[in-house]
């Protein structure tokens, strides 16, 4: 979970191009959209096609989006729960 | 309110639900809905979403469906009527992009294959078909283009100086919308549910819509239909989605209303944008709500019908609203069971007789663009005479060409050195933060540059209303990554970044957001002359000498895609692009610096077009006392037909002025002429042409002005001058 974790910090910022953030600026519980990052729902979709592409899991509405991009917490929990067998 | 009325005097359609207005009138009446299955190219199983297809069939010799259907469309709208139109103005984003977009996957590299790329080839296809001499617009406002096109023809009647204009917008389903749509997730499963409880978004489609418009003066004959007012407005919120509190939406519908003088309870029925997303419908219910606060007209929305036509939806609707009125029956809102009751909205169920006068139609598009119409039976009202030329006086401006920035560019322009090649990314966007800039490719960033160092040159104190952008080819970084990651991923994934980046109002849009410009914000494209139907368009829509505008050209230079679209890149030794930006204000007086376009029209086949330019700038004579030096755009792909145009004009006009040949300076891109024009004020401020590029010795301008020429396929002449107007 935490590796995921570490990895998931690094994907986002590479994803969204978050040049001024750095890996350890991206706490676990901390709000992922409309936070201090300032994420909104585009790069929510964004990660949407970065998740299914590098883990094979779907995210394809907007109400399970919310629930899962609440934080990297629940973002890596979700992923490690659906990725198929074999994906880490 | 003007003494001229605007009268549709043809229509024609080409949709999903049939071939021509009688066929889709009678379809949109019975109930039926045109989304059906996608068969125009594969997808996998899990990615194959209802679509709406035109029914008719298409050649896949000869020019691209899009060009085929506006075509179809513009011959049902003009059959009644003798002789070309004088003007064409289009709504269209993709233009060719159903076509390119196979090309590429191919890795086809031929320049030639590629000629009906752009969005601007569709209107140029129509001039070339019906053969119109005149102006040939094409305004590119993602969704709210074809009524966006609708507002810009009807502002161009209103001068008096054009008796009919075919206008309307025409749009191809292609993989980039389609999976542009997807990777947003907008796309609804079940196929489009406008204002419905559990609609999940909008169902893509194509077709195309075209109106015959006609300027009359004299008795209102009652059993005609005009176009009473159109309404343009900016959310200034985000890229792609909505102002939840429909802010622009209203504004643009209360626009539209006092254009056309009346009221609210003057509305009869409601045409929505509609789309079925989520945030459309609450958003478009929330202004629609705010605007009719007792009694609500009939409402509900075309598109569980027609499926979302994107560029064409607003004109095609426009016919929709026409047709409503000529037989008194409003359309059902189809595709919608259960209305959410968040909506607080009452779609009409089924087909509804009723007594429409008057109709007010909505289209809204990415970038927060708005547009909505009115269209009634002609009527009596208060008239005031129309609108005198507004000169835009420069405030402030800014230009980016491979030399540097303006101060850069100047002074090598000055000295007649090159000022070709290309900035690197970061010099582009040296004035933006990582944040404005993390999303934001090559056009989008030097569009922003542009709009921030123009308005620092204007001392920061005029921020624009409105913005008038003008791009040849549009963001064709964001267009190509797009396709590139769509082709590498086995057409399964892609970027909405890239997909909300590739609208060509895309850059006008997020300068809106920063400058909070809510007014008019209009995105034309027309090749070489896209800076100019900008200009013009500012122009046309400048009404408010309080408000201040931006009118501004860029494009960038793509290592794989200019070559293949743009024929003058593919003839320029150095890779060159750049742009410029004005900020100006609609002025009466004072001594500053004016812009005037004064001239567009088509070349095609048009011997006669020198000397059509040289009486609308008044003759020889004129011409020699209001200009001291002519700066020509001759882009590379058409100039020897360019060149052939300048001498016949130097010829005509015994003109002795310096004649600046300024792509030989700043390089070949579409919209040179931006980064040109601002380069003229500039001279046009010292009062005098540098020996270095006036040849001999430095040319005293004498408090004469600088004539800018575009020439080439179209020809236009835009004043740069101190004086009172010069028409």
């Amino acid at each position: 979970m935490t590796n995921l974790m570490d990895e998931l910090r690094i994907k986002i910022i590479d994803t969204l191009k978050l040049e001024d953030i750095a890996p350890e600026d991206i706490g676990e519980e901390d709000q992922l959209v409309g936070g201090e990052l300032g994420l909104d729902s585009i790069d929510v979709l964004e990660l949407v096609i970065m998740i299914e592409k590098d883990y094979a899991v779907k995210i394809d509405n907007k109400e399970l989006g919310a629930r899962v991009f609440a934080n990297l917490k629940a973002l890596a929990g979700y992923i490690g729960e659906k990725a198929p067998e074999g994906i880490f | 309110m003007t003494d001229i009325r605007v009268v549709i005097s043809g229509m024609g359609l080409m949709t999903p639900l049939g071939s021509g207005v009688g066929p889709n009138w009678h379809a949109l009446l019975k109930g039926k809905t045109g989304i059906g299955k996608l068969t125009l190219f594969p997808t996998k199983k899990d990615l194959s979403f209802p679509v709406g297809e035109a029914t008719e069939s298409f050649s896949l010799k000869g020019p691209p469906r899009t060009h085929q259907m506006a075509l179809m469309a513009a011959e049902e709208a003009i059959e009644h009527t003798i002789g070309p139109p004088d003007a064409i103005v289009m709504g269209c984003t993709t233009g060719g992009m159903s076509r390119t977009e196979a090309l590429l996957k191919e890795k086809k590299s031929d320049p030639a294959l590629f000629s009906h790329h752009s969005a601007g080839s569709v209107a140029e296809h129509l001039a070339l078909k019906l053969k119109c001499k005149g102006p040939v617009i094409t305004v590119s406002t993602a969704c709210s283009s074809g009524a966006t096109a609708i507002a810009v023809a009807l502002a161009l009647l209103r001068t008096g100086k054009y008796k009919k204009i075919l206008a309307g917008g025409a749009e191809s389903l292609c993989r980039l919308t389609y999976f542009g749509f997807h990777s947003l997730q907008l796309i609804d499963p079940h196929g489009s549910r406008p204002l419905d409880r559990n609609r999940r978004g909008l169902t893509v489609s194509e077709g195309a819509g075209m109106l015959l418009l006609e300027g009359k003066c004299g008795e209102v004959d009652p059993h005609t239909i005009e176009v009473l007012g159109a309404g343009l407005t900016c959310d200034a919120f985000h890229p792609a989605s909505p102002d939840p509190e429909g802010r622009g939406a209203l504004a643009a519908m209360k626009g539209a209303l006092g254009d056309a003088g009346l009221t609210p309870s003057d509305i009869d029925y409601v045409n929505l944008h509609g789309t079925g997303t989520i945030d459309n419908d609450l958003s478009e219910a929330k202004a629609f709500n705010g605007l009719f606060d007792k009694e609500k007209p009939l409402v509900s929305s075309v598109k569980g019908a027609f499926g979302h036509s994107l560029s064409a939806a607003g004109a095609i609707e426009a016919v929709v609203s026409a047709k409503c009125i000529e037989t008194g029956i409003a359309p059902a809102n189809v595709g919608c069971h259960i209305p959410d009751p968040k909506l607080n909205l009452h779609p009409l169920k089924e087909s509804t007789h009723a007594s429409i006068k008057t109709v007010l139609s909505n289209a809204f598009g990415f970038g927060g663009s708005n547009a909505s119409l009115v269209i009634g039976r002609s009527r009596k009202r208060e008239v005031h005479p129309a609108m005198r030329p507004a000169r835009l006086e420069v405030a402030g401006m800014a230009c980016i060409t491979g030399a540097g920035n303006t101060m850069q560019t100047l002074s090598a322009f000055s000295k007649g050195s090159n000022c070709q090649g290309l900035l690197s990314d970061k010099e582009i966007s040296q004035a933006l933060t990582p944040r404005t800039i993390r999303r934001l490719k090559r056009l989008s960033r030097m569009g922003l540059s542009l709009a921030t160092a123009a308005l620092e040159d204007a001392h920061g104190d005029i921020k624009p209303e409105s913005v008038f952008f003008g791009t040849g080819w549009g963001a064709l970084s964001e267009t190509h990554d797009f396709l590139k990651a769509l082709y590498e991923t086995n057409e399964q994934f892609s970027s909405p970044t890239d997909f909300m980046g590739s609208v060509h109002n895309a850059t006008a849009g997020r300068i809106a957001v920063k400058m909070g410009a809510t007014g008019p914000n209009i995105t034309t494209t027309g090749g070489d002359y896209s800076f100019e139907q900008a200009l013009m368009s500012a122009h046309l829509l400048a009404i408010d000498d309080d408000k201040p505008l931006l009118v501004m050209g860029a494009d960038e230079f793509h290592p794989v895609l200019s070559g293949l679209l743009d024929q003058s890149v593919t003839k320029a030794d150095t890779p060159s692009d750049g742009g410029g930006a004005l900020i100006v204000k609609r002025r009466e007086s004072g001594a500053g610096p004016k812009l005037e376009p004064l001239f567009y029209k088509n070349a095609h086949e048009n011997p006669l077009v020198i000397s059509s330019l040289v009486q609308c700038l008044g003759g020889t004579e004129k011409i020699n006392l209001d200009f001291g030096a002519v700066f020509a755009g001759l882009p590379a792909a058409s100039r020897i037909t360019g060149k052939k145009q300048l001498d016949s004009f130097i010829q005509t006009t015994g003109f002795t002025g310096p004649t600046i040949d300024y792509r030989h300076y700043v390089g070949e891109f579409a919209s040179a002429s931006a980064a040109a024009v601002v380069l003229a004020v500039a001279l046009l401020k010292t009062d005098e042409i540098p020996m270095a590029l006036a040849g001999k010795e430095t040319v005293d301008l004498n408090g004469k002005g600088i004539l800018m020429l575009g020439l080439g396929n179209f020809v236009t002449a835009v004043a740069v001058h101190h004086g009172e107007a010069l028409l």
